[in-house]
């Protein structure tokens, strides 16, 4: 056997015994699976829009909508599963730009408006970060589509294959390196906070849900984000301009016959009040309804939403996600009157599992 | 389909079964043939016309140039071939270039011309193949070469997928023979060919994309000016991240080639080692160097015609290199760039050379100047020792890393912002980049300029045999874990929008 073979040998043995470990030891780590809501799984999800329906519709937005909304218990109550397509920490403008641009899409729409991401100016991260989404759509090789599918082959069986969480990038960004003065790395969650599932759905894991250290830690990301976001009010001028792209883009998908639907998903504590200071309601929220003349769902006006607690201030718990969702879709379609063709009837919302909201 | 990805791997598994079955030698070369299509279409299907295009093309125009006695004739079916593959490059690369500086020229004298903005796909790789059949027919022409009588092969030779988008830049000798012999990869090629697919997929995926990419995308892509530590850390990331990626997929495709039985040209010598300009020539992408080398430079006349004409041809063959990497002035200034210090060291070289040839008459005729030899013993080191070297080295890669601001700046503000920043002209910068972002791209060059150092006079093969086995295997291991760690990237190499 010649030198280079016996190396070869003993790579793919050190190579499957690292793998192997490197396995077990992240599932002993009891952090759920989760699949990575990477831009293919954004594009084979984009796919779908064309058969959409009021019972079916497509969701924009931030995270709110990704962890509120519970995809199963929608597909239970109605038989068909919305089309999920927010994107965790962007401004959903981009997306709706893009889906009015689609002269194929003519289905309804359910746009969550967090509103410090909603509004968040053109050029600025969060509305970046979508843009490149709906850029990659179109540019979506065969050979890309090809690589996604086989990925989903695998993810399913093998927990380390979760780019968001347990990758290089982010444990390199888990070295306990002093910051420079003067710049700032970005928010760090905890591996602990979320898992995402194959259809996009976004879940607090077990020990989120029970951990009330992991939730402070994710309250003090939001603390953080809040300590790095720009203060200054945004001039009225381009409050107006956004509002303007909205409806022009709300006035197109409407016309072709399609449907929109605004949505405040709930936060809660000192982010819920850092966001009415920041954001005004009536100066944001009502405005943006009476400019689009579009209905909306806020969820401070329904008692039967507003009675759920946010363990982090920002997102429901999945139990709640449940109830939220039984207790949002008759909401909706008595908010719109959609022809949405409810199953089951919602059974009495369960008790949330926080304490009531004050 | 890029090398980084699950569909190569599959692709390539399939590939290599295929490739190794009991099949006759021509039916082997009509898979390889295909795969390569298949590789190409996955991309974007509509664009291998072009490369059919230019395969059949070239093929029939080389047999009539290779035919005809008379030199008109023969003048104008290279024209006509020149006309196409150049025709096909400067649409698809420097339509909307072009059409943007006639808009502005007019603009300036006064016309208002407004032009629709033209939605141009640049066809992958379509610098690369096209320098492929040009010099194919070059060398027909220029009777250097006889045309391949085999459409196959010659079809082959041009699309053979491991260099087709990102090179190395082959010509008819490289790959053409090797095509006429029944070719299988023995154990040793199949392993060693791994290994170098490993390195390849390491640097692009682990380095480059991971360690590097996020620190010069931040630098070069915010609108104002940053602190110079900020500004030299992002163009050290990409000095790193621009040779990690490109060298990345030419150490690649030449494993991959070499897991099937082909022996592509090497494409990287360490570039990062180089002393002086001429010698980086001669250590990054050695194969489009030389391509420009015989099909421009020497043409053109080289330095065959005096002291002006050749600083002037060089300057010209620095200029249209830089300009085949993009269509933007921010190349052209690259390669200008890389053209002016590449005359400067010639009139350095010519200047020094005369010098000592003077003293050394000088001394024969026993009228040394002893203040000029007390001078010299005053430096505190020699030039032409390993420290000398080392500096040179140093300020080789200093210069070349300024010319990099150029390559990756959006525009010529953007690059002169990031300048100013770096020397610090610009007061009151930003601090954008974090510890760990400053640690990765600190260590990173350390590791690289010392691996280069280290391997100037070397090559990876003598290394291969010189380290004992199990430390080969823990080297390899290493980037495989690497990389599995950093898990799919399906990042493009930077090198296929070229």
């Amino acid at each position: 056997m010649t030198p280079l073979l016996k190396s070869s040998l003993l790579t793919l043995a050190l190579v499957l015994t690292f793998v192997v470990g490197w396995e077990l030891y992240w599932r002993s780590q009891n952090l759920g699976l989760s699949y990575n809501d990477d831009e293919s799984l954004w594009a084979h999800t984009r796919k779908e829009i064309y058969r959409s329906s009021p019972s079916r519709p497509v969701i924009i937005g931030s995270s709110r909508v990704k962890f509120d909304l519970d995809l199963a218990t929608w597909e239970a109550t109605t038989g068909e599963k919305p089309i999920q397509l927010a994107l965790a920490g962007t401004a959903p403008r981009p997306l709706l730009t893009d889906l009015a641009n689609d002269p194929k899409f003519k289905g309804t729409l359910i746009i969550g408006v967090t509103e410090v991401l909603f509004f968040a100016p053109d050029g600025s991260f969060p509305e970046r970060e979508a843009t490149k989404r709906v850029n990659f759509y179109p540019k979506w090789s065969l050979s890309q589509q090809i690589s996604f599918h086989i990925n989903r082959v695998l993810e399913p069986w093998l927990y380390f294959l979760d780019e968001e969480r347990l990758a290089l990038r982010p444990l390199l960004t888990d070295l306990p390196i002093p910051p420079r003065p003067g710049t700032w790395g970005g928010p760090k969650f905890p591996k602990e906070f979320s898992i995402i599932q194959s259809d996009r759905q976004e879940v607090m894991t077990d020990a989120m849900v029970a951990d009330t250290a992991i939730q402070h830690q994710v309250q003090a990301v939001w603390v953080d984000i809040g300590a790095h976001s720009p203060k200054q009010t945004m001039p009225d001028a381009m409050v107006t301009g956004i509002m303007n792209s909205v409806k022009k883009s709300v006035d197109q998908i409407r016309a072709r016959g399609g449907q929109v639907v605004f949505v405040r998903m709930p936060s809660d504590g000192p982010f819920y009040e850092a966001e009415k200071m920041s954001h005004p309601r009536e100066k944001y929220w009502d405005r943006l309804l009476a400019h689009t003349r579009t209905p909306g769902i806020y969820f401070a006006d329904y008692p039967a939403l507003s009675k759920y607690r946010c363990p982090e201030w920002s997102h429901l718990a999945p139990k709640d996600a449940v109830t939220f969702t039984q207790d949002f879709i008759p909401i909706l379609k008595q908010k719109t009157g959609w022809p949405i063709t409810i199953r089951s009837t919602p059974k009495p919302a369960l008790t949330a599992s926080l304490p009531p909201h004050p | 389909m890029v090398f980084n990805s699950y569909s190569f791997a599959l692709f390539f598994v399939l590939l290599l079964v295929l490739h190794n079955l009991p099949l006759p030698w021509k039916a082997k070369k009509i898979n390889l043939l295909l795969a390569s299509y298949l590789f190409y279409a996955l991309w974007n299907p509509p664009f291998i016309l072009l490369l059919w295009i230019s395969t059949v093309v070239d093929f029939y125009m080389a047999r009539l140039i290779a035919r005809e006695q008379r030199s008109a004739p023969r003048k104008l079916l290279l024209t006509v071939s020149l006309l196409l593959n150049l025709g096909m490059l400067s649409y698809f690369k420097y339509g909307g270039f072009l059409l943007e500086n006639f808009t502005a020229l007019l603009s300036a004298m006064g016309i208002a011309f407004h032009a629709a903005q033209p939605d141009i796909i640049l066809p992958v790789g379509i610098s690369f193949y096209t320098f492929v059949t040009l010099s194919y027919t070059l060398d027909v022409y220029r009777r250097k070469a006889e045309p391949e009588p085999s459409f196959l092969n010659f079809a082959l030779f041009v699309t053979f997928f491991p260099h087709l988008v990102a090179g190395p830049i082959v010509r008819p000798e490289d790959l053409i023979p090797q095509f006429k012999e029944p070719h299988r990869a023995t154990t040793q090629q199949m392993t060693w060919g791994l290994f170098l697919l490993s390195l390849g997929l390491f640097m692009k995926v682990v380095v480059a994309d991971t360690l590097l990419a996020d620190s010069a995308d931040t630098v070069f892509g915010v609108p104002f000016p940053v602190q110079p530590l900020d500004a030299w850390m992002g163009v050290m990331a990409f000095s790193g991240q621009i040779f990690c990626d490109f060298a990345g997929y030419s150490t690649c495709a030449i494993g991959i080639s070499l897991c099937l039985g082909f022996v592509l040209p090497d494409n990287f010598r360490y570039p990062y080692a180089s002393i002086g300009f001429s010698d980086f020539w001669r250590r990054w992408h050695i194969t489009l160097s030389t391509w420009l080398r015989d099909y421009l430079y020497i043409p053109l006349g080289g330095n065959r015609k005096g002291a002006a004409r050749t600083y002037i041809n060089l300057m010209i063959t620095m200029l249209l290199g830089g300009l085949w990497h993009g269509a933007s002035w921010n190349f052209v200034i690259w390669g200008g760039l890389h053209g002016i210090f590449l005359c400067a060291e010639r009139l350095i070289r010519d200047w020094s050379g005369k010098r000592q040839r003077n003293f050394a008459e000088q001394n024969r005729s026993g009228q040394v100047l002893t203040g000029t030899v007390a001078q010299a013993s005053m430096l505190p080191v020699s030039w032409n020792g390993k420290l000398g070297n080392f500096g040179l080295a140093l300020l080789t890669l200093f210069l070349v890393d300024i010319t990099w601001v150029f390559f990756r700046a959006p525009d010529f503000g953007s690059a002169m912002r990031i300048l100013l920043s770096m020397f610090g002209v610009i007061p009151n910068g930003a601090a954008l980049l974090t510890s760990l972002d400053i640690l990765k791209v600190s260590s990173v060059t350390v590791i690289l300029m010392a691996c280069h150092w280290a391997m100037r006079n070397s090559s990876l093969v003598k290394l291969g045999a010189r380290l004992p086995w199990w430390l080969l295997s823990l080297v390899w291991a290493g980037m495989l874990i690497l990389l599995i760690l950093t898990q799919k990237s399906s990042n493009s190499f930077i090198y296929f929008q070229f």
